[in-house]
Protein backbone atom coordinates (compact mmCIF):
# COMPACT_ATOMS: atom_id res chain seq x y z
CA UNK A 1 0.00 0.00 0.00
CA UNK A 2 3.12 2.47 0.46
CA UNK A 3 3.11 2.74 -2.76
CA UNK A 4 -0.36 4.31 -3.87
CA UNK A 5 0.73 6.97 -0.53
CA UNK A 6 4.16 7.93 -2.46
CA UNK A 7 1.74 8.33 -5.77
CA UNK A 8 -0.34 10.33 -4.01
CA UNK A 9 2.29 13.00 -2.85
CA UNK A 10 3.96 13.01 -5.94
CA UNK A 11 0.63 14.35 -7.55
CA UNK A 12 0.27 16.92 -4.82
CA UNK A 13 4.24 18.40 -5.17
CA UNK A 14 3.44 18.52 -8.86
CA UNK A 15 0.45 20.18 -8.20
CA UNK A 16 1.80 22.59 -5.89
CA UNK A 17 4.32 23.53 -8.89
CA UNK A 18 2.22 23.79 -11.40
CA UNK A 19 0.67 26.64 -9.37
CA UNK A 20 3.92 28.86 -8.70
CA UNK A 21 4.78 28.21 -12.37
CA UNK A 22 1.56 29.20 -13.41
CA UNK A 23 1.71 32.22 -11.39
CA UNK A 24 5.20 33.05 -12.73
CA UNK A 25 3.53 32.98 -16.08
CA UNK A 26 0.55 35.27 -14.90
CA UNK A 27 3.07 37.93 -13.92
CA UNK A 28 5.73 37.70 -16.41
CA UNK A 29 3.00 38.18 -18.98
CA UNK A 30 1.74 41.33 -17.53
CA UNK A 31 5.32 42.70 -17.15
CA UNK A 32 5.68 42.11 -20.58
CA UNK A 33 3.02 43.76 -21.78
CA UNK A 34 4.31 47.18 -19.39
CA UNK A 35 7.47 46.56 -21.49
CA UNK A 36 5.95 46.59 -24.94
CA UNK A 37 3.75 49.73 -24.07
CA UNK A 38 6.86 51.58 -22.35
CA UNK A 39 8.64 50.53 -25.81
CA UNK A 40 6.26 51.89 -27.96
CA UNK A 41 6.46 55.11 -26.03
CA UNK A 42 10.34 55.53 -26.04
CA UNK A 43 9.86 54.72 -30.28
CA UNK A 44 8.71 58.05 -31.53
CA UNK A 45 11.53 60.20 -29.22
CA UNK A 46 13.82 57.99 -30.33
CA UNK A 47 12.64 58.20 -34.14
CA UNK A 48 12.61 61.76 -34.35
CA UNK A 49 16.21 62.36 -32.58
CA UNK A 50 18.06 59.92 -34.43
CA UNK A 51 16.02 61.66 -37.92
CA UNK A 52 17.49 65.07 -37.06
CA UNK A 53 20.78 63.88 -36.23
CA UNK A 54 20.93 61.73 -39.82
CA UNK A 55 19.42 65.51 -41.09
CA UNK A 56 22.55 67.13 -39.57
CA UNK A 57 25.38 64.79 -39.64
CA UNK A 58 26.92 65.50 -43.22
CA UNK A 59 27.38 68.97 -42.25
CA UNK A 60 29.47 68.83 -39.69
CA UNK A 61 32.96 67.95 -39.15
CA UNK A 62 33.51 64.62 -37.42
CA UNK A 63 36.35 65.57 -35.55
CA UNK A 64 34.02 68.18 -33.51
CA UNK A 65 32.80 65.59 -31.08
CA UNK A 66 34.80 62.98 -29.55
CA UNK A 67 31.95 60.87 -29.35
CA UNK A 68 32.17 60.73 -33.24
CA UNK A 69 35.64 60.00 -32.97
CA UNK A 70 37.09 56.59 -35.17
CA UNK A 71 40.06 55.46 -33.66
CA UNK A 72 42.68 52.22 -34.23
CA UNK A 73 41.05 49.81 -32.07
CA UNK A 74 43.04 48.75 -29.51
CA UNK A 75 40.83 48.15 -26.27
CA UNK A 76 36.59 47.43 -26.93
CA UNK A 77 34.24 47.77 -24.70
CA UNK A 78 31.40 45.33 -24.05
CA UNK A 79 28.03 45.47 -22.74
CA UNK A 80 26.18 42.59 -21.61
CA UNK A 81 22.82 42.89 -20.79
CA UNK A 82 21.03 39.77 -18.80
CA UNK A 83 18.59 39.59 -16.35
CA UNK A 84 18.55 39.17 -12.05
CA UNK A 85 16.58 36.25 -12.72
CA UNK A 86 16.54 32.65 -13.74
CA UNK A 87 14.04 30.64 -14.70
CA UNK A 88 13.70 32.22 -18.16
CA UNK A 89 14.55 29.16 -20.37
CA UNK A 90 17.79 29.86 -22.18
CA UNK A 91 17.31 33.38 -21.81
CA UNK A 92 20.67 33.95 -20.56
CA UNK A 93 22.92 31.39 -20.80
CA UNK A 94 22.43 32.47 -24.79
CA UNK A 95 23.62 35.78 -24.52
CA UNK A 96 26.12 34.86 -22.29
CA UNK A 97 27.23 32.40 -24.53
CA UNK A 98 26.91 34.33 -27.22
CA UNK A 99 28.65 37.37 -25.36
CA UNK A 100 31.71 35.17 -24.44
CA UNK A 101 32.41 33.98 -27.93
CA UNK A 102 32.74 37.24 -29.47
CA UNK A 103 35.00 38.81 -26.37
CA UNK A 104 37.22 35.41 -26.35
CA UNK A 105 37.33 36.11 -30.46
CA UNK A 106 38.81 39.51 -29.49
CA UNK A 107 40.95 38.60 -27.01
CA UNK A 108 39.78 38.19 -23.36
CA UNK A 109 43.16 40.78 -22.13
CA UNK A 110 41.96 43.74 -24.36
CA UNK A 111 38.09 44.02 -23.60
CA UNK A 112 36.55 45.67 -21.22
CA UNK A 113 33.14 44.33 -19.57
CA UNK A 114 30.15 46.11 -18.33
CA UNK A 115 27.50 43.59 -17.31
CA UNK A 116 23.87 44.60 -16.42
CA UNK A 117 22.07 41.79 -14.50
CA UNK A 118 22.97 39.42 -12.30
CA UNK A 119 23.45 37.10 -14.40
CA UNK A 120 26.41 38.53 -16.19
CA UNK A 121 27.88 39.68 -13.34
CA UNK A 122 28.39 36.57 -11.87
CA UNK A 123 28.95 34.44 -15.09
CA UNK A 124 31.86 37.09 -16.40
CA UNK A 125 33.24 37.54 -12.64
CA UNK A 126 33.51 33.47 -12.40
CA UNK A 127 35.79 33.66 -15.06
CA UNK A 128 37.91 36.48 -14.15
CA UNK A 129 37.25 39.07 -16.89
CA UNK A 130 38.06 42.53 -16.93
CA UNK A 131 34.34 44.14 -14.98
CA UNK A 132 34.21 47.96 -15.01
CA UNK A 133 31.22 48.22 -13.65
CA UNK A 134 27.85 45.89 -12.71
CA UNK A 135 24.37 47.33 -12.39
CA UNK A 136 22.26 44.43 -10.52
CA UNK A 137 18.73 44.69 -8.93
CA UNK A 138 17.41 47.64 -10.72
CA UNK A 139 15.08 45.74 -13.18
CA UNK A 140 11.70 46.24 -11.12
CA UNK A 141 12.20 49.91 -10.96
CA UNK A 142 13.41 50.50 -13.83
CA UNK A 143 13.59 53.92 -15.25
CA UNK A 144 15.14 56.13 -17.70
CA UNK A 145 17.30 57.31 -15.24
CA UNK A 146 19.27 53.72 -14.72
CA UNK A 147 19.60 54.15 -18.51
CA UNK A 148 21.21 57.65 -18.49
CA UNK A 149 23.43 56.59 -15.22
CA UNK A 150 24.51 53.39 -16.81
CA UNK A 151 25.42 55.35 -20.15
CA UNK A 152 27.10 58.32 -18.15
CA UNK A 153 29.70 55.55 -17.43
CA UNK A 154 29.87 53.93 -20.42
CA UNK A 155 30.12 56.54 -22.98
CA UNK A 156 32.63 58.17 -20.62
CA UNK A 157 34.98 55.12 -20.73
CA UNK A 158 34.73 55.58 -24.42
CA UNK A 159 35.52 59.40 -24.56
CA UNK A 160 38.68 58.81 -21.93
CA UNK A 161 40.27 56.43 -24.29
CA UNK A 162 40.02 53.86 -21.89
CA UNK A 163 38.50 51.64 -24.74
CA UNK A 164 38.19 52.59 -28.72
CA UNK A 165 34.94 50.82 -29.18
CA UNK A 166 31.76 50.08 -27.46
CA UNK A 167 29.84 46.72 -28.44
CA UNK A 168 26.13 46.20 -26.84
CA UNK A 169 25.01 42.33 -26.55
CA UNK A 170 21.13 42.26 -25.84
CA UNK A 171 18.42 40.44 -26.24
CA UNK A 172 16.09 42.07 -29.19
CA UNK A 173 12.31 41.33 -28.64
CA UNK A 174 10.61 40.58 -32.04
CA UNK A 175 7.69 39.11 -30.43
CA UNK A 176 6.51 36.21 -27.60
CA UNK A 177 8.03 33.42 -29.16
CA UNK A 178 11.27 34.69 -30.06
CA UNK A 179 13.94 36.51 -29.08
CA UNK A 180 16.97 37.46 -31.20
CA UNK A 181 20.26 37.93 -29.78
CA UNK A 182 21.65 41.53 -31.25
CA UNK A 183 25.18 42.55 -31.34
CA UNK A 184 25.51 45.96 -31.89
CA UNK A 185 28.21 48.95 -32.17
CA UNK A 186 26.76 52.05 -29.86
CA UNK A 187 30.06 53.87 -30.03
CA UNK A 188 31.83 55.33 -32.22
CA UNK A 189 28.84 56.49 -33.96
CA UNK A 190 28.07 55.40 -37.30
CA UNK A 191 25.32 56.67 -39.31
CA UNK A 192 24.10 56.07 -42.97
CA UNK A 193 25.23 59.06 -44.67
CA UNK A 194 22.08 59.28 -47.11
CA UNK A 195 19.22 61.11 -45.35
CA UNK A 196 16.68 62.96 -46.85
CA UNK A 197 17.63 66.52 -46.44
CA UNK A 198 15.47 69.08 -45.54
CA UNK A 199 16.66 72.48 -46.46
CA UNK A 200 15.65 76.02 -45.55
CA UNK A 201 16.03 75.38 -42.13
CA UNK A 202 16.65 77.75 -39.23
CA UNK A 203 19.77 76.00 -36.54
CA UNK A 204 19.74 77.83 -33.34
CA UNK A 205 22.46 78.07 -32.10
CA UNK A 206 23.71 76.25 -34.80
CA UNK A 207 24.21 72.78 -36.63
CA UNK A 208 27.54 71.64 -34.16
CA UNK A 209 25.92 72.79 -30.94
CA UNK A 210 22.74 71.38 -31.71
CA UNK A 211 24.58 67.72 -32.83
CA UNK A 212 26.61 67.90 -29.57
CA UNK A 213 23.68 68.37 -27.29
CA UNK A 214 21.37 65.60 -29.33
CA UNK A 215 24.57 62.97 -29.36
CA UNK A 216 24.61 61.87 -25.64
CA UNK A 217 21.18 62.18 -25.71
CA UNK A 218 20.94 59.47 -28.86
CA UNK A 219 23.10 57.62 -26.75
CA UNK A 220 20.89 57.67 -23.79
CA UNK A 221 17.95 56.53 -25.39
CA UNK A 222 19.91 53.98 -27.50
CA UNK A 223 20.93 52.97 -23.88
CA UNK A 224 16.86 53.11 -22.84
CA UNK A 225 16.06 50.79 -25.52
CA UNK A 226 18.47 48.05 -24.97
CA UNK A 227 17.37 47.72 -21.63
CA UNK A 228 13.60 47.95 -22.66
CA UNK A 229 14.51 45.29 -25.29
CA UNK A 230 16.17 43.36 -23.19
CA UNK A 231 13.34 43.34 -20.36
CA UNK A 232 10.81 42.85 -22.70
CA UNK A 233 12.78 39.51 -24.06
CA UNK A 234 13.60 38.16 -20.25
CA UNK A 235 9.75 38.18 -19.37
CA UNK A 236 8.49 36.61 -22.45
CA UNK A 237 11.11 34.20 -22.03
CA UNK A 238 9.52 33.57 -19.18
CA UNK A 239 6.35 33.62 -19.87
CA UNK A 240 7.10 30.83 -22.48
CA UNK A 241 9.04 28.55 -20.10
CA UNK A 242 6.90 28.83 -17.48
CA UNK A 243 4.09 27.73 -19.46
CA UNK A 244 5.93 25.03 -20.81
CA UNK A 245 6.82 23.91 -17.27
CA UNK A 246 2.77 24.27 -16.34
CA UNK A 247 2.05 21.76 -19.54
CA UNK A 248 4.83 19.47 -18.44
CA UNK A 249 3.56 19.67 -14.92
CA UNK A 250 -0.15 19.23 -16.23
CA UNK A 251 1.37 15.59 -18.25
CA UNK A 252 2.95 14.57 -15.25
CA UNK A 253 -0.53 14.59 -13.63
CA UNK A 254 -1.92 12.87 -16.05
CA UNK A 255 0.67 10.16 -16.32
CA UNK A 256 0.87 9.94 -11.98
CA UNK A 257 -3.08 9.57 -12.21
CA UNK A 258 -3.32 6.98 -14.21
CA UNK A 259 -0.23 5.23 -12.71
CA UNK A 260 -2.20 5.79 -9.15
CA UNK A 261 -5.31 4.40 -10.65
CA UNK A 262 -4.09 1.92 -12.46
CA UNK A 263 -2.02 0.83 -8.55
CA UNK A 264 -5.68 1.19 -6.79
CA UNK A 265 -6.66 -1.27 -9.22
CA UNK A 266 -4.38 -3.46 -8.63
CA UNK A 267 -4.91 -3.69 -5.05
CA UNK A 268 -8.27 -4.13 -5.03
CA UNK A 269 -8.00 -7.14 -7.76
CA UNK A 270 -5.52 -8.83 -5.29
CA UNK A 271 -7.55 -7.82 -2.05
CA UNK A 272 -11.06 -9.30 -3.59
CA UNK A 273 -8.39 -12.27 -4.79
CA UNK A 274 -7.96 -13.05 -1.20
CA UNK A 275 -11.27 -12.95 -0.23
CA UNK A 276 -12.60 -14.83 -2.94
CA UNK A 277 -9.76 -17.72 -1.95
CA UNK A 278 -10.46 -17.54 1.37
CA UNK A 279 -14.17 -18.39 0.96
CA UNK A 280 -13.44 -20.54 -1.64
CA UNK A 281 -11.27 -22.45 0.58
CA UNK A 282 -13.67 -21.96 3.57
CA UNK A 283 -16.41 -24.21 1.10
CA UNK A 284 -14.09 -26.69 0.88
CA UNK B 1 -5.72 84.58 -32.63
CA UNK B 2 -4.01 81.97 -34.77
CA UNK B 3 -3.11 79.00 -33.30
CA UNK B 4 -0.84 76.01 -33.73
CA UNK B 5 -0.77 72.11 -32.75
CA UNK B 6 1.69 71.27 -30.01
CA UNK B 7 3.00 68.26 -28.99
CA UNK B 8 5.47 67.06 -26.42
CA UNK B 9 7.15 63.92 -26.79
CA UNK B 10 9.62 62.22 -23.78
CA UNK B 11 11.48 58.93 -24.45
CA UNK B 12 8.66 58.00 -21.61
CA UNK B 13 5.82 59.37 -22.93
CA UNK B 14 3.93 61.26 -25.47
CA UNK B 15 1.55 64.35 -24.66
CA UNK B 16 -0.51 66.19 -27.47
CA UNK B 17 -0.95 69.39 -26.27
CA UNK B 18 -3.48 70.67 -28.47
CA UNK B 19 -3.96 73.57 -30.80
CA UNK B 20 -1.86 76.78 -28.84
CA UNK B 21 -1.23 80.48 -29.60
CA UNK B 22 2.34 81.06 -27.90
CA UNK B 23 5.06 78.74 -26.84
CA UNK B 24 7.83 80.08 -24.83
CA UNK B 25 11.31 78.19 -24.08
CA UNK B 26 14.76 78.16 -22.44
CA UNK B 27 17.01 78.64 -25.77
CA UNK B 28 20.78 77.79 -24.80
CA UNK B 29 21.27 81.71 -25.70
CA UNK B 30 17.89 82.92 -23.48
CA UNK B 31 14.27 82.82 -23.58
CA UNK B 32 12.66 82.56 -27.26
CA UNK B 33 8.71 82.62 -28.08
CA UNK B 34 7.19 80.42 -31.00
CA UNK B 35 3.89 81.31 -32.21
CA UNK B 36 1.67 80.14 -35.51
CA UNK B 37 3.05 80.11 -38.83
CA UNK B 38 7.26 79.82 -37.52
CA UNK B 39 9.50 79.20 -40.16
CA UNK B 40 10.91 75.63 -40.18
CA UNK B 41 13.54 75.25 -37.54
CA UNK B 42 15.23 73.02 -34.84
CA UNK B 43 16.86 75.01 -31.89
CA UNK B 44 18.44 73.62 -29.04
CA UNK B 45 16.71 74.01 -25.67
CA UNK B 46 18.43 74.14 -22.05
CA UNK B 47 17.28 73.88 -18.54
CA UNK B 48 14.38 75.92 -18.12
CA UNK B 49 10.95 76.93 -17.75
CA UNK B 50 8.28 76.43 -20.41
CA UNK B 51 5.62 78.40 -20.78
CA UNK B 52 2.24 77.19 -23.05
CA UNK B 53 -0.28 79.46 -23.77
CA UNK B 54 -3.84 78.41 -24.52
CA UNK B 55 -6.82 79.99 -24.96
CA UNK B 56 -5.34 82.86 -23.21
CA UNK B 57 -4.13 80.79 -20.32
CA UNK B 58 -1.05 80.30 -19.23
CA UNK B 59 0.63 76.87 -18.03
CA UNK B 60 3.98 76.22 -16.72
CA UNK B 61 6.69 73.15 -17.24
CA UNK B 62 10.05 72.70 -15.89
CA UNK B 63 12.31 70.86 -18.34
CA UNK B 64 16.08 69.80 -18.46
CA UNK B 65 16.52 70.43 -21.42
CA UNK B 66 15.83 68.92 -25.23
CA UNK B 67 15.28 70.75 -28.40
CA UNK B 68 11.87 71.87 -30.46
CA UNK B 69 11.45 71.22 -34.20
CA UNK B 70 9.20 73.44 -36.30
CA UNK B 71 7.77 72.24 -39.08
CA UNK B 72 4.55 73.74 -40.83
CA UNK B 73 2.05 70.93 -39.97
CA UNK B 74 2.96 71.57 -36.16
CA UNK B 75 5.70 72.06 -33.73
CA UNK B 76 7.40 69.07 -31.94
CA UNK B 77 9.07 69.63 -28.55
CA UNK B 78 11.87 67.11 -28.09
CA UNK B 79 12.28 67.16 -24.16
CA UNK B 80 14.29 64.25 -22.09
CA UNK B 81 11.91 65.30 -18.81
CA UNK B 82 9.34 67.41 -18.19
CA UNK B 83 7.29 68.80 -15.25
CA UNK B 84 4.12 70.33 -15.31
CA UNK B 85 4.57 73.54 -12.57
CA UNK B 86 1.57 71.18 -10.55
CA UNK B 87 3.06 67.99 -10.58
CA UNK B 88 6.68 69.30 -9.12
CA UNK B 89 7.45 67.42 -6.06
CA UNK B 90 8.74 70.44 -4.02
CA UNK B 91 10.53 68.38 -1.61
CA UNK B 92 12.58 66.25 -3.74
CA UNK B 93 13.89 69.40 -5.46
CA UNK B 94 14.89 71.16 -2.38
CA UNK B 95 16.89 68.12 -1.21
CA UNK B 96 18.50 67.92 -4.48
CA UNK B 97 19.34 71.48 -4.05
CA UNK B 98 20.62 70.73 -0.46
CA UNK B 99 22.74 67.99 -1.93
CA UNK B 100 24.45 69.69 -4.71
CA UNK B 101 25.36 72.41 -2.89
CA UNK B 102 26.53 70.32 -0.16
CA UNK B 103 28.71 68.64 -2.92
CA UNK B 104 30.08 71.53 -4.27
CA UNK B 105 32.81 72.13 -1.44
CA UNK B 106 33.69 68.08 -2.12
CA UNK B 107 36.96 68.22 -4.47
CA UNK B 108 37.18 65.22 -7.01
CA UNK B 109 33.28 66.04 -8.40
CA UNK B 110 32.12 66.23 -11.78
CA UNK B 111 31.94 70.23 -11.70
CA UNK B 112 29.85 70.44 -14.52
CA UNK B 113 27.42 67.66 -13.85
CA UNK B 114 26.85 68.98 -10.06
CA UNK B 115 26.15 73.00 -11.44
CA UNK B 116 23.60 70.97 -14.10
CA UNK B 117 21.84 69.42 -11.59
CA UNK B 118 21.88 72.16 -9.34
CA UNK B 119 20.33 73.85 -11.86
CA UNK B 120 17.48 71.69 -12.48
CA UNK B 121 16.81 72.11 -9.16
CA UNK B 122 16.76 75.45 -8.84
CA UNK B 123 14.57 75.80 -12.11
CA UNK B 124 12.08 72.98 -10.54
CA UNK B 125 11.46 74.95 -7.37
CA UNK B 126 11.01 78.55 -9.19
CA UNK B 127 8.78 76.57 -11.91
CA UNK B 128 6.78 74.96 -9.06
CA UNK B 129 6.07 78.55 -7.32
CA UNK B 130 4.37 79.65 -10.71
Amino acid sequence: MAKLKDIRNRIKSVKSIQKVTQAMKMVAAAKMRRAQERMEEARPYADRLSGVIYNLLPDVERELLDLLDVREVKRVGYVVVSSDRGMAGSFNTNILKKAQNEIDAIGKKIVDVFCIGKKARDHFKRRDYTIIESHTDFWNELSFGHAIKMGDVIISHFTNKYVDEIHVVYNEFINVASQKIQSDILLPLVFDEEADQITGRLYEPNKEDIIKSLIPRHLNIQMWKYLLESYASEQAARMVAMENATDNANDMIKNLTLQFNKARQAAITTEMLEIVSGAEALKK
Amino acid sequence: MSTFQLEIVTPTKILDEGYIEHVRCPGLDGYFGIMANHRGAIIAIGIGEIKVTQNGKDHYLATSGGFIEISKAKVELLLETYERADTIDIQRAESAMQRAKERKQAKDIDIARNKASLLRAVNRLKVSRR
